[in-house]
């Protein structure tokens, strides 16, 4: 199957960095595999995850290796290697416009299981180590747990798949705010208590604690380091956001990502404490609206510098937003059940006091008034459903309000190359730029 | 406005041409209709308040000619559907949409919705995706959320007592809904899928209490059929939106018996009935949070998840099954490739079919559906 379907890599795929820290984003990428491979010689066990499920700090405090199975996917597209993958799930009967990010991840197993067991051969970073237990989670979309859910047709891997709850934009938040909490905290003991059995091992809450503060210390430099990007010129690049949120997103509690971002907090600071910008000359600050990038063709974001333009600031893989952990809630458990329904509600409690602005649009009005904003891309993606419906409405609340402002929908795939060229993306870009530029000179 | 007929098959036939004529009427009339969507959503709430339950839905084969300026191509064509009756104006005699949170289309087309079409009263009800015992408990809170948001409404609020009368009805519905579906399993079957399709249409689109009387009606009807003679291969149908009879008719047209059904718009919309005895809500709750769309987590292999499907093959002796999706339905086509596993292991072939509903590709299957036919002929023999 390898030699039938795979795809050499063509080209460099990634986008130019400006900082330091996203230059080291590779080796720490690379360590994680390596060290999640290792995790059976460790008599560790292995957990298939996704991102912000809110269960890092109870896998860390039963010393159980996560691998984000989503981010693999990503990796594999960066690499251009996705396709094989992608072909074997569709081999397997999974329809082509299934979520990239599934299609890899089940191929890459029905592959595995093929093989009885062995790794795909030149599997990209060594690849993913086969699981011990299987976490999804229903915050996102529905992929997140289904996907795990139809490996059961190559694997007996026991599964836990959690609710994380999103409220509705309009809610009574003060309203639902405690059946919400007491059933986002049932599912968490839930999963203490499989991990449990699956481990052997018995959580200890006290080292629980220290894990979710040491978690808010992280996220609160990562945010400090975010909001100098507000600065003219902007010191760092969506480029750079697309690998620094790795950390954050993949290794929340490893003790190098609080050093990471307190670095990249300095290293900002530097930058514009002495006026470095991502570029010599900015003309143009742009925002990448929501939709989870094109991972097999990243240096196309490169291609608006040379317009001046800069992506200052983003809505995809954003930081959590700030949780003032309240001192009477001593139990762990709590706490993270609290802070999910406190962050998952705060754009949609801000939406409704601006005057029902959906939450998605919400957030993009809040970076194109913070981070002096130009023109939006977005980038609607074939297989991501989650990530790409709602764009035109998006679209519609912010021309409410910058009746003006350039908003781009660039189309292609998180994952799948067929869907992108880069010819009609560059047409697109150019039209695009032009019409930015006409929008800052008019709004001088 | 359509003049429909007034009993049975012939009534239930032109409820399902004419699906909003009744609505509308009730609404011209000073009726409040509450639009919703999916198989989610207990309806025993409006009916309890003297609303009328309006199930969404779209137009099989109508193109989506202004969806596309709010929706993106590549959401659920089902969707962008009925959305795209929505925004033409189709949908106006609703007061409302109650809009369940049961996938990633729909949780995101409730946005959408009330940016753009502003109804009086909306709702997006958290349905959730697990059945933990916490998952119960915390469905009971929405569906008690969701009545007191309706009651607000209309301005009246319904007792224990009118919550368990309606409740009532919907089973009494649901009852008769069995019993015709009994009549599909002698052979050949006394109804047929279309006839059945009619039906349920009828009953998703009209008053619980007229839809009653026409079941009983159409009930006594099919039961007084004579039966034929004809020995025609057995066809399940499994899938999710099936509310237009054209796969029903290109299916039987083709020489099959559609005898048993898994669609939304089919047995899962009406399978269960609720069990009151500890409480309305709880009853309630346990009652939908029982419906088997792939969008719900039920843990086990497939043996486990789909012996309900297992359990209709042989009771209503199919011969084979049609698997049906919606193109861009992730959670149907993460199923259906185990599901598949699944019949195949019980000895039936499965005929895989995915639709894109708007520009439906249905007349373009029947050579497909005439060789999967012939490969049941042949194991008949």
């Amino acid at each position: 199957m390898a030699e039938e379907t795979k795809t050499e890599p063509k080209q460099k795929t990634s986008s130019a960095k400006s900082t330091e820290s996203a230059k080291k984003i590779r080796y720490i990428v690379k360590r994680m595999y390596q060290k999640a491979q290792q995790a059976k010689e460790q008599n560790l066990k292995v957990a298939y995850c996704m991102v912000m499920c809110n269960y890092e700090e109870i896998l860390e405090a039963l010393d159980v290796v996560q691998v984000y199975t989503e981010n693999y996917a990503g990796l594999c597209a960066v690499k251009r290697e996705a396709e094989q993958y992608m072909k074997k799930a569709q081999a397997e009967g999974y329809s082509d416009v299934l979520c990239g990010y599934a299609q890899v991840g089940i191929g890459f197993d029905a592959w595995r299981h093929e093989l009885g067991g062995a790794m795909p051969p030149d599997a990209p970073d060594g690849g993913m180590p086969e699981p011990d237990v299987l976490l999804g989670c229903s915050m996102g979309c529905d992929p997140r747990w289904k996907w795990y859910q139809a490996l059961g047709r190559y694997k007996d891997t026991p599964i836990y798949n959690m609710e994380v709850l999103m409220p509705p934009s309009d809610a009574d938040f003060d309203a639902i705010k405690d059946y919400y909490v007491r059933y986002m905290a049932e599912e968490l003991r839930g999963l203490i208590a499989f991990l449990e059995k699956q481990t052997g091992k018995k959580m200890d809450y006290d080292r629980l604690t220290a894990i979710v503060k040491q978690v808010e210390e992280t996220r609160q430099w990562w945010r400090k380091a975010y909001d100098l990007r507000r600065a003219l010129p902007c010191p760092m690049s969506t480029q750079d956001h697309f690998v620094i949120f790795v950390p954050h997103h993949m290794l929340l509690t490893d003790p190098i990502t609080l050093d990471f971002y307190k670095g990249l907090y300095d290293e900002l600071k530097g930058r514009v404490d002495n006026k470095i910008g991502v570029i010599d000359d900015e003309r143009y600050r742009l925002l990448w609206g929501v939709g989870i990038p094109p991972w097999h063709s990243m240096y196309i974001l490169d291609y608006f510098q040379e317009f001046g333009a800069v992506f200052a600031a983003e809505t995809a893989y954003m930081i959590p937003e700030p949780f003032e952990m309240p001192a009477n809630v001593k139990d762990p458990v709590e706490l993270i059940a609290l802070r999910a329904f406190e962050r998952n509600s705060a754009m949609q409690r801000r939406g409704k006091e601006a005057g029902s602005i959906p939450p998605l649009a919400q957030a993009h009005l809040e970076r194109i008034r913070d981070f002096s904003i130009d023109g939006v891309v977005m980038h609607i993606t074939r297989s991501c459903r989650a990530a790409t419906m709602g764009q035109i409405l998006t679209r519609q609340v912010i021309r409410d309000h910058y009746p003006r402002m350039p908003v781009m929908f660039m189309e292609s795939d998180i994952v799948d190359l067929e869907t992108y060229s880069e010819a009609e993306s560059k047409n697109q870009i150019d039209t695009f730029m032009e019409m930015v530029g006409t929008y800052k000179k008019s709004s001088r | 406005m359509a003049k429909i007929a007034q009993r049975g098959l012939i009534r239930a036939r032109e409820l399902y041409e004419h699906r909003e004529a009744r609505a509308q009427e009730l609404a011209n009339k000073g009726k409040k209709v509450i639009g919703y969507f999916c198989s989610y959503t207990p309806v025993e709430i409006f009916t309890a308040l003297d609303i009328v339950p309006y199930r969404i839905q779209g137009k099989v084969g109508k193109p989506a000619e202004k969806a596309g300026q709010y929706l993106e191509s590549i959401v659920c064509p089902f969707v962008r559907s009925c959305f795209d009756l929505a925004i033409g104006g189709e949908y106006n005699f609703l007061s409302g949409a109650v809009i369940p949170h049961t996938c990633d289309a729909m949780h995101r087309l409730y946005d959408i919705w009330k940016y753009h079409l502003k109804p009086p009263y909306s709702y997006s009800l958290y349905v959730p995706h697990m059945t933990h015992q916490a998952s119960y408990e915390f469905f009971q809170k929405e569906i008690e959320n969701l009545k007191t948001g309706v009651e607000q409404f209309v301005g009246r609020s319904a007792s224990e007592k009118d919550l368990i009368r309606a409740i009532s009805l919907h089973n009494h519905s649901r009852a008769l809904l069995r019993k015709l579906y009994e009549l599909r399993k002698q052979e050949p079957p006394l109804i047929s899928g279309s006839e059945v399709m009619w039906v349920l249409i009828a009953g998703m689109t009209t008053p619980i209490q007229e839809f009653n009387e026409l079941m009983e009606e159409v009930v006594a009807e099919v039961r007084n059929r004579k039966p034929s003679h004809d020995t025609k291969p057995r066809l399940l149908i499994s899938g999710s939106e099936v509310d237009d009879d054209s796969l029903m008719r290109l299916v039987e047209e083709s020489g099959a018996n559609v005898v048993m059904d898994d669609l939304c718009t089919g047995s899962r919309f009406f399978w269960q009935d609720v069990d009151p005895s500890k409480g309305a809500i709880p009853g309630l709750a346990e009652r939908y949070l029982g419906v088997t769309c792939p969008r719900t987590y039920r843990p086990g292999k497939a043996a486990q998840r789909f012996s309900y499907l297992g359990d209709f093959i042989r009771e209503w002796k199919a011969q084979g099954v049609i698997l049906y999706t919606i193109r861009f339905c992730d959670t149907y086509q993460l199923d259906a490739p185990e599901m598949k596993d699944y019949i195949q292991s019980l000895g039936l072939p499965v005929l895989f079919l995915e639709d894109t509903y708007v520009t439906s590709p249905i007349g373009q299957w029947k050579t497909r559906v005439e060789a999967f036919l012939e490969t049941i002929e042949a194991r008949r023999e």
